[in-house]
């Protein structure tokens, strides 16, 4: 079982800052990945992709989890050296592709 | 009061505004069309032509919504102004005089661009090299709901906040900070248009409930929002997309950094305490939006024009040994440019690899049958990008076998800055243009 199969996301940026949000079917996943998707896990899934600390953000009340990597992007989009414009908006597959045990 | 959304950045789609100032369901139509690199094409523009700087877009856009908007008594407020509001404004004379419209209230709101006081803003970080070329406050509601108020068919904005777009235009119901909270987390659910009814939106567990027909009528959003603040969002019937608590609460979390703290100029909004009910089909009720303050700063976003060209390239490889071979002409890449030192910087990776994803790339399990070679190179200046290119051009006699299908595009190297500058040196103005120009 991967993330995507309990959670749905989306990722977006603000400057230099990738943001990463997630919001799963039920209760019963949000304590899964609640548990499994800590700053640590996220920030190894990401290694090779964006570099620095990843920032968690919990809100119970909607099931949802947001991360926010503040150093991902240095000097935003338009610097990246990425194949064309706006490949943040990929990175929500990392998340969402990690196997949960 | 009800608000859609008709387009959710510059490039969007034309026809679903209409659909939705047609439906006589909608009191405004809100029109989000300014990104970072929009405005900085504005300011490019305007630099030019002082009369331009206006979206590239405008005419293409207002031609068909105007009139059906004007007919159905729905206002419009939009950030088409870009770099030159008052020029959208004239732009928009002219265009209502052609389609026969007779005189369109319009507004326009200036006071975004601060270029000439940015010694007053504090940046996040030190601004270091390059060239600034321009500074922008992101303003909030208030002005846009003055001339909502006053009667305005169209409000032309330059920078403001996208959530503030929707504040304005639903100011006669906002008159507390926590209605203004729910009116913020409407503007912020409906900015970008089609990712809150389907859009850009994976189901858990597969695309199985997913049509292209779906997707390519795609139905905008609309709010009916009431004066606490809570809101149904909806969109109209036979549209494909869905709105269900999944769609809505990943968009209220979309680029919100943190939900405790979302910061606008109108309102500084608590999202942890929102519910999202399920009240009928592709029907939400949000609320519990909590106004936290309002801020004393705002945000300003700066252009930094650093020196130098970036020049993005690609060239397929197919066959047999295809990765192999895209992986040769990145190493000759890099040994033929490696001792130029006005290439600042030299990225190559694999289009259908690893060109987005880098290391975090899920792992390959077969050969592919054709891959893309990506090069993208940091050059001190034009004619060093032009032996970049024809680098990757040699490729196909001198590089590895069957090189093909060559593209390449050059861009300004423009760094987005970001900063705060209090209240006082901001002075956000109405002007109504003129009947019968």
């Amino acid at each position: 079982m991967r993330v995507g199969d309990i959670a749905v996301g989306r990722a977006g940026d603000k400057g230099p800052m990738l943001d990463l949000s997630i919001v799963a079917v039920d209760r019963a996943a949000y304590e899964v990945l609640h548990d499994i998707l800590t700053e640590r896990r996220v920030a190894a899934a990401f290694e090779g992709l964006a570099d620095g600390p990843v920032v968690r953000y919990a809100i119970p009340k909607l099931n949802a989890l947001k991360f926010v990597l503040p150093e991902a992007m240095p000097g935003g989009v338009y610097m990246s050296g990425h194949a064309g414009l706006h490949w943040q908006k990929g990175a929500i597959s990392v998340l969402m592709d990690m196997e949960l045990p | 009061m009800t608000v859609g959304a008709g387009a959710g950045f510059a490039g969007d789609r034309v026809d679903q505004a209409v659909k939705l100032a047609s439906s006589g369901r909608c009191d405004a139509v809100v029109l989000e069309c300014l990104a970072e690199r929009t405005l900085v094409q504005g300011l490019e523009e305007r630099r030019s032509d002082p009369d331009r700087g206006y979206d590239t877009r405008l005419r293409r856009r207002l031609a068909p919504l105007l009139p059906a908007a004007v007919e159905h008594g729905c206002a419009i407020v939009s950030n088409l102004g870009s770099a030159n509001p008052l020029g959208a404004a004239d732009a928009v004379v002219q265009l209502s005089r052609e389609l026969d419209l007779g005189h369109v209230r319009t507004a326009v709101v200036t006071g975004d661009d601060i270029l000439d006081r940015v010694d007053e803003v504090l940046w996040d970080t030190p601004l270091g090299q390059g060239e600034l070329l321009g500074a922008h406050v992101y303003l909030g509601a208030e002005v846009i709901g003055q001339a909502v108020a006053q009667g305005a068919d169209l409000v032309l904005t330059g920078r403001v906040a996208d959530a503030s777009l929707f504040v304005g235009a639903l100011a006669p119901i906002v008159d507390s900070n926590d209605a203004r909270a729910g009116a913020t987390v409407v503007g912020h659910l409906l900015e970008c248009a089609g990712q809150v009814t389907g859009g850009n939106y994976q189901p858990p567990g597969g695309n199985r409930h997913v049509s292209a027909q779906g997707l390519a009528e795609l139905g905008y959003p609309l709010a009916t929002v009431e004066t606490d603040g809570s809101a149904v969002i909806w969109k109209l019937r036979g549209t494909g997309g869905r709105i269900d608590r999944l769609t809505c609460t990943l968009q209220l979390l979309y680029e919100v950094h943190d939900p405790a703290a979302y910061v606008t100029p109108d309102v500084t909004v608590d999202f942890t305490d929102i519910s999202m009910d399920q009240v009928d089909v592709d029907r939400i009720r949000v609320s519990g939006a909590k106004a936290v303050a309002v801020p004393e700063a705002l945000k300003v976003i700066g252009f930094l024009r650093q020196p130098g060209v970036v020049t993005d390239l690609e060239i397929s490889y197919t066959g047999i040994g295809a990765l192999e071979r895209a992986r040769l002409g990145g190493e000759v890449l890099q040994r033929r440019l490696e001792p130029v030192s006005e290439v600042l910087r030299l990225q190559t990776d694999i289009v259908g690899v690893d060109s987005v994803l880098r290391g975090a790339s899920l792992p390959l399990l077969a050969e592919p049958p054709e891959v893309r070679l990506h090069a993208s190179a940091v050059c001190a200046d034009g004619e060093t990008a032009l032996a970049v290119e024809d680098e990757v051009y040699a490729l196909t006699l001198s590089g590895p076998a069957g090189g093909c299908g060559i593209r390449c595009e050059r861009r300004d190297p423009i760094e987005v800055v970001s900063g705060k500058i209090g209240r006082q040196h901001i002075d956000a103005q109405l002007h109504w243009v003129a009947a019968g120009r």
